[in-house]
């Protein structure tokens, strides 16, 4: 099972019973042993885990049990479940006229200290699936519990961490070798310092890595641990308190949960970037304030009006463009950075790979990319009327065609005419966000991708034009053969069948006069003037199929079906006529692919299906015979390929050796 | 017998016209299009209209259209449509909205002119004409599990003239046997291909030029 899989699996409807119970005993627990800490009273040093025992277990048991396989959502109720334990035992401890079992107790909330810093590093370091980065993560984690479990053991044992927590029973134990291992304590501390980089550059190393789901999923997270310490930072500054910071500790179990749980509903991006901008925005100006009235205040005897009301000048002054330079700041913190000149034209040169009728689409998006703007269109056209032909953002309501002189410039936008050896062959506009100018790099990278750009138009309309060419010549000679068919229909063969009565008649009257010789030779001229008409019917219905403008395409396949020298089947799902253009190709796609099959596939049956798609009329002739079909110059495909090409179809084949032969196309139509 | 020809080919036309009346039919008009054949059989209605299928405005299948029409106004008229092409969905319509009384044959059969004019009077008469070589190409169509191969020589030859509309009677002179030992080939002929017709003759052949369709 795949950790996505396994990350969103969860209860169609209600958890098993089992389960729930399970996990409304820890919540009752934990909830049992905060509550009752908190009764025992109020210690500041200790509220810390109180507070992370509640919420990391509440959100802990949320996630579990609406994903019980989700190993993180287990971490956190373990974090929570530790901490609880913890913070019960040092409030315990602490009563005075001590309670009864109170060195014990207290001994509960003290030794696992390291456990629960090496437990809390380990959820950080797996989030947000609960699994590490890779094997070697996994070892550094497994290393850092050890070292945990060790230092826990000690303190289990020894009283080394005891005193500094300020409760009222002593050590339960009372073994030899305090004093050594009291010395040895304090250079095993640093190891939290240790714990603390490696779950950070863990934590960094993934958010580095990290892509699409995944990466929103740590920004949560990251965003609410940095909040959390700026608020502790602040506090501890500001108010001289670790109560705000206190406070805050809530934020990152919330956040986790969150994104665990609805990491796509929400996106924390937009809150970042405003965060960034308004806390930069906040600490310069007050940096500037505070150094105005200072500075300026020291140096000028000045009434502290006028100071105020010239720092608030400066500060109203200086806002905007440090906001601006705060936005984009945070824009490129938070999008990334913009694509590098080199960059730009390495990703259009990969999209000139692509499907030309994107491709402009995607020159749209590489100079957005390119040069930061929020909105570019690309128009095609002649220099007095010019259409949008893409964008991006793509949007539902292109603008309506206008001349270059037209074209909106206003403050913040860009126009720049694509020329291509001499000739406006279109226009690129674009806006830059507000207060944002084209920098001279910008505008010489703009500069090569309207001449990309140029050379993609052309090709397109050349492209263009070549098919317009090519669907001309198949008309023409669609009609023709029409005309042909309707000539030889009028003409000849009603000159022929007209003869054809004549004879008849002379035969007649060659009977009725008694002469039967001139009778018969009447009658074997009268035979081979019906073979000359067979054959002339043929080759009339060779050239045109009239059944196919007369009655449309299913009765001209079925004539073709009823022709076939291979057995057929027919499947028509069509309802009304279609463009006599459509048709025509379908009509010859089937002939075709029929009269092939009949020579090279020593087939036992060929079906043929005709069905309206979406996309237009799809035509598909399949047989069960040899395969190996192959196209190419000469072959009868090849013919094929050249029509459907003219009105913008391409053909599939599908041919492996010995397994039958099929081809596919889809006629546009609308 | 009363006849209107129609056709917008003058020569072909006129040519009908004559040795139409040379063999004793009355050509009592002629129409260069649908609508004027229409109108004329509303003027005075003959015995059995000839008419070309495709003809002007639109070349396509105005002959039908017409016939279909006059049968509408006019149902003791018989209708025989000529065409340079005959094709399998025209029988079929004919054979569905038309109650008999109709005939659909290749252009080409009127050189032979005493079968052509046999075949003018069975649809005067009621009967259904279909053109052989229509039905020889339905009945040697490729077929992957041909039920055809079941009958004998002479009961494929019962069939394709069945699709043709030969009646009971029809059948026992063109194969010069008894009308009972025809019925008998008829009945093996059905029994094999598991096919039931009504009473009606055109019943019959649209019954067995749907079969062979679709087989």
């Amino acid at each position: 099972m795949s950790e996505a899989a396994e990350a969103t699996e969860g209860y169609a409807e209600a958890p098993p019973i089992a389960l729930e119970a399970g996990l409304a005993m820890v919540a009752l627990l934990v909830a049992a042993l905060v509550g009752y800490g908190w009764a025992l009273g109020f210690h500041l040093d200790n509220a810390h885990n109180g507070l992370i025992a509640a919420s990391f277990a509440a959100v802990g048991l949320y996630v579990v049990r609406m994903r019980p396989r989700h190993r993180e959502g287990w971490l956190l109720v373990a974090v929570g479940v530790v901490s609880a334990v913890m913070f019960f035992g040092r409030q315990y401890g602490r009563v005075a006229g001590p309670l009864p079992g109170a060195s014990w107790i207290g001994w509960i909330g003290v030794w696992p200290l390291p456990l629960a810093i090496a437990l809390f590093g380990w959820a950080f370091m797996a989030f947000p699936h609960g699994r590490m980065l890779s094997l070697r993560w996994r070892r550094a984690g497994v290393t850092m519990v050890a070292v945990a479990a060790l230092m826990a053991t000690m303190s289990a044992l020894w009283p080394v961490d005891h005193d500094r927590i300020g409760l009222v029973s002593s050590h339960p134990f009372d073994l030899p070798g305090a004093a050594v291992v009291g010395r040895l304590w304090p250079y095993l501390l640093p190891n939290y310092t240790l714990f603390q980089v490696l779950w950070t550059a863990a934590v960094v190393v993934r958010l580095r890595r990290a892509r699409g789901d995944e990466a929103r999923q740590m920004r949560w997270v990251v965003y609410a641990t940095v909040m959390a310490m700026v608020v502790l930072v602040t506090g501890l500054v500001v108010f001289g308190s670790s109560v705000p910071g206190l406070l805050a500790v809530p934020l990152i179990p919330v956040a986790a949960g969150i994104a665990i749980l609805k990491y796509r509903l929400y996106d924390i991006d937009p809150v970042i970037n405003k965060t960034l901008v308004i806390g930069f925005l906040v600490l310069v100006v007050t940096v500037g304030y505070v150094g105005i009235v200072v500075g300026v205040g020291a140096l000028i005897p000045v009434g502290s009006g006028w100071l105020s009301l010239l720092t608030t000048a400066v500060v109203a002054v200086a806002f905007e463009p440090l906001r601006r330079r705060a936005q984009r700041l945070a824009d490129r913190l938070v999008y990334g950075h913009r694509a590098t000149p080199y960059e730009a034209l390495s990703q259009l040169s990969a999209q000139l790979d692509e499907a030309p009728e994107d491709l402009l689409d995607g020159i749209a998006a590489t100079i957005a990319n390119a040069i930061g703007a929020t909105e570019v269109v690309v128009w095609v056209g002649e220099e007095t009327h010019l259409l949008p032909q893409a964008g991006w953002p793509r949007r539902p309501d292109p603008p309506e065609s206008s001349g270059l002189g037209e074209l909106d410039r206003g403050p913040h936008r860009h126009v720049r005419p694509v020329v291509h050896h001499g000739t406006v062959l279109g226009a690129i506009t674009l806006r830059k966000p507000v207060g944002e100018a084209l920098t001279p790099g910008e505008a010489r990278l703009l500069g090569d991708l309207l001449a990309q750009t140029g050379l993609v138009i052309a090709q397109q309309q050349q492209a263009q034009e070549l098919q317009a060419a090519a669907r001309r010549i198949v008309t023409a000679q669609d009609a023709a053969r029409r005309r042909i068919e309707r000539d030889l229909h009028d003409g000849a063969q009603q000159r022929l069948v007209t003869m054809g009565l004549e004879l008849g008649s002379l035969e007649e009257q060659a009977k009725a006069t008694g002469a039967p010789e001139l009778a018969a030779r009447v009658r074997a001229v009268r035979s081979q003037l019906l073979e000359a008409t067979a054959e002339l019917r043929e080759l009339a219905r060779g050239l045109h199929p009239m059944v196919l403008t007369q009655s449309g395409l299913e009765p001209a396949l079925r004539m073709l079906a009823d022709r076939s020298a291979i057995p057929s089947r027919l499947t028509v799902a069509l309802a009304g006529r279609l463009p006599p253009e459509v048709e025509t190709t379908a009509y010859y796609v089937v002939s075709e692919a029929l009269t092939n099959a009949a020579r090279h596939s020593g087939a036992g049956v060929v079906t043929v299906e005709i069905v309206k798609v979406a996309a237009g009329l799809q035509v598909q002739v399949s047989d069960d015979g040899c395969g190996g079909a192959r196209q190419g110059v000469g072959s009868g495909l090849q013919g094929l390929q050249d029509r459907l090409a003219a009105v913008g179809a391409t053909l599939s084949l599908d041919s492996p050796v010995g397994g039958g032969t099929r081809i596919r196309t889809v006629l546009p139509c609308v | 017998m009363r006849v209107i020809v129609a056709d917008d080919a003058v020569l072909f036309r006129e040519g009908m016209a004559r040795i139409l009346t040379e063999v004793g039919f009355e050509v009592t008009r002629q129409a260069r299009s649908g609508a004027e054949l229409v109108r004329q059989v509303r003027r005075d209605p003959p015995d059995v209209v000839i008419t070309d299928l495709r003809m002007p405005p639109g070349f396509a299948d105005e002959g039908i259209e017409a016939a279909a029409e006059i049968r509408s106004f006019a149902p003791d008229v018989g209708l025989m449509l000529l065409s340079q092409y005959v094709e399998v969905h025209h029988a079929l319509r004919l054979m569905e909205e038309f109650d008999g009384a109709v005939g659909y044959l290749l252009k080409d059969r009127v050189s032979v002119l005493s079968a052509f004019a046999a075949d003018v009077r069975r649809v005067a008469a009621g009967h259904v004409v279909i053109d052989q070589e229509l039905v020889s190409r339905l009945i040697s169509r490729r077929r992957e599990r041909d039920p055809l191969a079941e009958l004998s020589d002479r009961e494929r030859q019962v069939l394709a003239l069945m699709a043709q509309g030969l009646t009971n009677a029809g059948l026992a002179e063109e194969l010069f046997v008894s009308p009972k030992t025809v019925e008998g080939y008829i009945r093996n002929v059905f029994t094999k291909l598991g096919l039931h017709a009504g009473e009606r003759e055109h019943r019959r052949v649209l019954a067995v030029l749907q079969f062979l369709r679709q087989q």
